[in-house]
């Protein structure tokens, strides 16, 4: 009951972020953040004197740099400011979200910047992620993010043919969309015309996990700023309220692979939406949102991971996709912004998916915004060892 | 045949022998086609450090052959489309042999686009055609204006850019009473000062140009209006060498591994492998945990499990996966496997890898299906480390 024990209302009042690229050897790391941080304050039309406390985030282990938050105060203005600096994984975007939340909710702030940021070119990804898995054996075993169980999943249930077809759909339905976001890393121009095509010639990295299926690597930053109820009002046109979020993880369920079905693996992301919609009293969670941002890692996992998040039953979510519903324009809009398959600067990924939910919410997020009014928008993060974070974000104060 | 940024696709063939780097072709000995849509097939064949290319309609014997057509083969030979961007949007396929095809990057120096000249008439009429797709309309908020370039000499010509309405649009004369006049003697010298290799200063001091009018909206206005303009000639080369400094960090690391992990460790140094069980719900962790996550219990229990067991999930792994110890990159394509080994059950799994050559053999089991069957092949050096198992392979 997170959100009930809630101090008072906390609103996103800036967002700013970068146009994620694997070529900005132009910035070195403070620039590359000062880019996001100069777009969220003059959206918040505030400057750094207003911010109380700056909470930064990243994966250190990625650019090897420890502490990096020092380094980058040149970069984020932190100088003689309250100051935290959050790892998580994968989620770390979206836990620095909650921070930032839970640290004005708390009253100890009125306005917290929040500050994700990757320069993946910098470092090893995969490298990095390998190191996350237990020094005392698994990391000599693990292929850092990739796996193709999920892929072996869909197919086992839904067969070959059509788990390939519902994956490659989705593909190009993110492809289409990161082509609308002027900030999204890639965008191939791929057309449901390739998708056998695809099929047949992507290469495959693990399993029938295939390269045109995984995520990019990017260099970015992203900057959204919180403030409590009252200045929220007071500065902003159209603060975007945080409702509710959730963390749940079960690191050991990363290294089982029983396949039976007598004992089921808790699978973080279906248990994290069920406890949130349970206590926020969503009943059908599918109707109550306008625009889901998740973090889709791979477009595997996105429509595996579909039925966990909204509830759904039998082959429902691959029906979505198959009836393109998840385009912007259809049921359920997913990742108008082209998701984490079009832009993927890990320490920002999932701080940019509550962005681009706030910024729908709004209204304003340029062309990739959805035709029809957002008033209930869903974000997701998704790291190593299973690890789930979703935020839930609303335009009227009403619930 | 069709050009595209004025190359044919002839011309990459043609010029291959030229650019061939006998170094690139080290132990080659082999055969690479390709298939260009609507333009033909070509045959590439490498030996001896020497190479051999035909245009033919046989590609047979070809390890691999790449798929494109004309536009993107030819943007990617010449650095105008982003080899990775057309291959993974399937502008570019590979069929056959992809690490083979990979070498014939090695083979060859860079496409060389051939310098063409461009006149100052060229160069004035490229300007001001991309005046509008330069505009930057944000920066037009509640601007009115006129510049006018009266530009002189045998090249030179009349423009007049209007800006109303966040509405960019140009005419070829002078109309109207601009907001600013500049002035060139020479149209010549507006084009160098434009590409940055003359500076305004020297041409007002030297009479060469002048400006009438709101001569500051041209001075600060401008430049932010418009998009910088870039020479056509220039390509995609930066001006300046961006620096970036390589590191790479060697670390000596070492861990303890406690009373838990520690019996498993040592248990394999011995060629057992054990498991421990919660004395609440009685699942088997492995390997051991000191708590069992879901009882919240310390679990002191070890029980020996396997060595023997069944092949419940594989990854295949085609990725280069780099090691993490050691940066080196592990052999593909290799199989990792989750045992679930005798005297466990549902998903207490052991992740390792199974023998190369049997990645083909191995079924994934489930309830009503039983995966094959497998053992563990030890290490003669035992150290009390998971690699004391040295893979699995299957138990006939």
């Amino acid at each position: 009951m997170a959100h009930k024990k809630k101090n008072r209302n906390v609103g996103i009042i800036g967002i700013g972020q970068t146009k994620h690229s694997s070529h900005r050897e132009d910035v070195n790391q403070p620039e590359l953040i000062h880019e996001a941080i100069s777009l969220a304050l003059k959206d918040a039309n505030l400057t750094m004197n207003d911010i109380d406390c700056v909470v930064h985030g990243n994966m250190e282990l990625f650019e090897m740099v420890h502490q990096p938050d020092l380094w980058h105060v040149l970069g984020t203005g932190a100088y003689g400011k309250d100051c935290i600096r959050i790892t998580t994984g994968g989620t770390v975007g979206a836990t620095i979200a909650c921070a930032s939340d839970n640290l004005v909710a708390s009253g100890m702030y009125d306005i917290v910047m929040a500050i994700g940021f990757e320069k993946l070119q910098e470092g090893h990804t995969t490298g990095g992620i390998t190191n996350m898995a237990d020094p005392l054996w698994f990391r000599k075993i693990q292929a850092g993010a990739l796996t193709g169980s999920s892929a072996y999943d869909v197919e086992k249930e839904f067969g070959l043919e059509r788990a390939d077809r519902a994956s490659l759909t989705y593909r190009i339905i993110m492809d289409k969309h990161a082509g609308l976001n002027p900030n999204a890393h890639r965008s191939f121009g791929l057309d449901f015309g390739q998708i056998d095509d695809l099929i047949r010639t992507s290469p495959r990295l693990v399993g029938n996990l295939k390269l045109i299926e995984m995520c990019s690597q990017s260099d970015g930053a992203c900057c959204v700023i919180f403030a409590c109820e009252k200045k929220a009002k007071d500065l902003a046109q159209t603060p975007v309220w945080i409702r509710d979020h959730i963390t749940v993880h079960k690191e050991e369920s990363f290294t089982i692979f029983g396949y039976d079905r007598k004992y089921p693996v808790l699978k973080t992301h279906k248990f994290a939406a069920e406890q949130l919609f349970k206590r926020n009293d969503i009943k059908n969670p599918l109707d109550y949102f306008d625009v889901f941002e998740m973090y889709d890692p791979a477009s595997w996992w996105a429509i595996d991971w579909l039925r966990d998040f909204f509830a759904l039953k039998g082959d429902e979510h691959l029906k979505l996709i198959e009836d393109k519903e998840i385009m912007i324009g259809g049921k359920m809009p997913i990742n108008p912004s082209g998701g984490v398959i079009g832009s993927n600067p890990i320490g920002a990924t999932a701080l940019l998916r509550v962005a681009e939910a706030a910024l729908q919410v709004r209204g304003n997020a340029g062309p990739h915004q959805i035709p029809t009014p957002v008033k209930h928008a869903l974000a997701s993060g998704f790291g190593g060892t299973m690890w789930t974070v979703m935020t839930m974000l609303e335009k009227e104060l009403n619930w | 045949m069709a050009e595209y940024w004025g190359v044919k696709v002839e011309d990459i063939f043609n010029s291959m022998q030229e650019r061939f780097r006998p170094e690139g072709a080290k132990d080659l000995d082999t055969v690479f086609g390709y298939d260009i849509k609507d333009e033909g097939k070509w045959k590439l064949t490498v030996k001896d450090n020497k190479i051999k290319i035909e245009k033919t309609d046989d590609l047979s014997g070809s390890v691999a052959t790449m798929q494109a057509d004309g536009e993107t083969f030819v943007g990617v030979n010449t650095g105008n489309v982003d080899a990775t961007n057309a291959f993974m949007g399937g502008k570019v396929k590979v069929e056959g042999d992809m690490a083979a095809f990979g070498k014939t990057g090695k083979l060859f120096r860079k496409f060389v686009i051939a310098q063409k000249e461009m006149t100052t008439k060229d160069y004035l009429a490229d300007m001001f055609a991309t005046i509008v797709p330069r505009f930057k309309v944000s920066e037009a908020a509640g601007l009115d204006a006129s510049f006018a370039f009266d530009l002189g000499g045998p090249d030179g010509g009349k423009w007049t850019v209007f800006i109303k309405d966040n509405v960019c649009t140009v005419t070829a004369t002078i109309e109207g009473k601009p907001t600013v006049t500049l002035e060139f003697n020479d149209a010549k010298d507006y084009v160098d000062f434009i590409l940055g290799k003359i500076d305004s200063q020297s041409l007002m001091a030297g009479g060469k140009a002048g400006a009438k009018g709101d001569l500051n909206m041209m001075a600060s206005k401008w430049p932010v209006l418009f998009e910088k303009y870039k020479d056509p000639l220039a390509g995609n080369v930066p001006q300046q060498e961006l620096i970036v400094l390589k590191k790479t960090i060697g670390l000596n690391e070492k861990f303890s591994t406690g009373p838990i992990m520690g019996k498993f460790l040592k248990g394999l140094k011995e060629k057992k492998i054990y498991a421990n069980k919660c004395p609440q719900c009685g699942r088997m962790q492995l390997p051991p945990r000191e708590v069992c996550a879901d009882c919240r219990v310390r679990v002191n229990e070890i029980v020996e499990v396997g060595p023997k067991g069944e092949v419940r999930y594989m990854d295949i792994v085609y990725y280069a996966m780099p090691d993490p110890l050691t940066g080196a990159v592990r052999d593909t394509p290799y199989g990792g496997i989750n045992v679930l080994m005798d005297g466990c059950k549902g998903n207490e799994t052991l992740p390792h890898f199974i023998r190369k050559d049997q990645i083909e053999k191995i079924q994934m089991g489930w309830n009503e299906k039983k995966g094959t069957r497998v053992r563990p092949v030890w290490e003669e050096n035992r150290i009390g480390d998971i690699w004391d198992i040295k893979y699995f392979e299957i138990d006939e």
